[in-house]
């Protein structure tokens, strides 16, 4: 069975079977999209909430961020033959590693976490599973034959979500 | 130019690291550390995340913002096994897990080493590098690394400084890694005396 | 009478540190605090005859605590124990009034010595 890594930014898509993978997953959010019809499942992982004060690099790396990935995201989903309607999304990370830093008054992790939904809201693109928030880093596992998606993290139970 | 800025990134490197080891070697008894020279880059976003290696390890990661004349930020990684090893060296073998006082204790001595790093740029180019209070999380590196990018913001391309050091006959290795904000960089170059970086 | 000391940290590990060496050689540690705002409360609950204060701190900073310690008593008796061990920092802590500054990491007899000379 063919896996694929997802890395910080990136967007990869698999149609009827395969595993899509991303590791890593900190502050960031990993997105999957799926369309149990057609059998195509696409992940990306979410580094920032929004592309404004980026300076072009956008065009490069749209999955980077929350407003352009998840418009991104559609787009190869669709590619492959899957339809718009029928996508369901899961989302996982968005936690905070290092809570006594106060980098920011809201930490990234919830940005994104707030961003991602309300941009696959824009979309009218439900979220049918999730598992965000916290302290902890995870790994994502997108079983794209199912549509599962496993999270896992250090000390911690599998889930599905 | 390319070239030389790397070069002046990697003796900055040097230097503190050097510092931050001798620290971490007074708090072992004088353990002695080797340090593999450093490696210093300036990567697209998207070669930033594998730049850590080992994406699935579980680490100790100790993480500072740094303001001052300078600023930018700094972490200090380590496998969990380096880090058990020096919590038991640290508290003379009194901790054998890793609960709030052994965490306590790799704060501290991450804290130590980073500032100590710190203190050598400051000594060497007359500026104020101060680092904040730390914070630490245990997880796996990709993780962590992925958080220290975003906590610098390091969205387009990145500039990392990263010394690896490692004990002999001890088994304990770790990656001191600096991410100067770009236009503060510049300045340091300056003060050095090195025009065009 | 063992001379009475308060140790400020936000480690609870350089604390606990601390502690060992300074009651091995003669001292009594009466109290112990994580910040600056947490030393000021401490040093005037306990009025120590020495407080041994950290620089980068949660809350309130070392420099900030020793100004507003040494407002409440020009007599007090601080010595730095920090990591930052950078020239602007040492010399506002010393003219804020504390009477030593050791950089960490530091060996025990340093620290010693420092309270020692402080408060004879």
């Amino acid at each position: 069975m063919e896996e694929l890594f997802v890395n910080m930014g990136q967007i990869r898509s698999l149609k009827s079977t395969g595993v899509l993978t991303t590791v890593g997953l900190g502050s960031c959010v990993g997105v999957t999209l799926y369309d149990s019809v057609a059998k195509v499942g696409v992940m990306g992982h979410i580094f920032l909430p929004t592309s404004r004060g980026s300076n072009g690099s956008t065009i490069t790396s749209p999955g980077k961020y929350a407003d352009t990935g998840i418009p991104a995201l559609i787009e190869q989903a669709v590619k492959l033959g899957a339809q718009k309607r029928r996508l369901v999304a899961k989302i996982a990370g968005g936690a905070n590693l290092f809570p006594n830093l106060n980098l920011n008054s809201v930490s990234i992790g919830e940005q994104n976490i707030a961003a991602v939904i309300k941009n696959l809201s824009n979309h009218n693109i439900p979220i049918v599973g999730k598992d965000v928030a916290g302290n902890h880093g995870r790994k994502m596992r997108f079983f794209v034959e199912t549509g599962r998606v496993c999270v896992t993290a250090i000390g911690k139970e599998p889930i599905e979500i | 130019m390319y070239d030389a800025k790397l070069d002046f990134l990697r003796e900055l490197g040097n230097i503190g690291t050097g510092h931050a080891t001798t620290a971490l070697s007074q708090m072992l008894q004088g353990k002695l550390f080797q340090l593999v020279v450093p490696d210093a880059r300036m990567l697209p976003f998207e070669e930033a995340a594998d730049f850590i290696g080992g994406l699935e390890q579980v680490v100790a990661g100790i993480f500072v913002a740094v303001s001052g004349d300078v600023s930018g930020h700094m972490a200090f990684i380590l496998p969990i096994d380096s880090a058990m090893t020096l919590v038991r060296l640290l508290t003379s073998g009194q901790n054998e897990e890793l609960d709030e006082m052994a965490l306590s204790a790799l704060q501290e001595m991450g804290n130590i080493m980073i500032t100590s790093y710190l203190n050598a740029l400051a000594s060497m180019t007359d500026m104020v590098f101060a680092p904040s209070v730390p914070g630490i999380a245990i997880d796996m590196a990709g993780a962590v690394w992925q958080s220290v990018l975003a906590g610098a913001q390091a969205a387009d391309e990145v500039t990392i400084i990263r010394t690896d050091f490692y004990a002999d006959g001890s088994a304990i290795e770790g990656h001191i890694i600096f991410l100067p904000d770009e236009e503060d960089f510049v300045k340091i170059a300056r003060v050095m005396g090195l025009e065009d970086m | 009478m063992p001379k009475k000391v308060l140790i400020t940290d936000d480690t609870a590990f350089m604390r606990m540190t601390l502690k060992n060496v300074i009651e091995k050689n003669g001292f009594e540690v009466v109290g112990e605090a994580g910040d600056g705002e947490e030393a000021i409360a401490k040093y005037k609950e306990l009025q120590p005859d020495l407080v041994t204060m950290d620089i980068t701190m949660p809350k309130m900073d070392g420099i900030t605590a020793i100004k507003e310690i040494m407002k409440i008593d020009p007599n007090a008796k601080i010595v730095v124990c920090s990591a930052m061990g950078q020239k602007p920092m040492v010399i506002e802590a010393l003219n804020a009034g504390a009477k030593d500054f050791l950089v960490k990491p530091f060996d025990a007899e340093r620290v010693v010595e420092a309270l020692r000379k402080a408060a004879p």
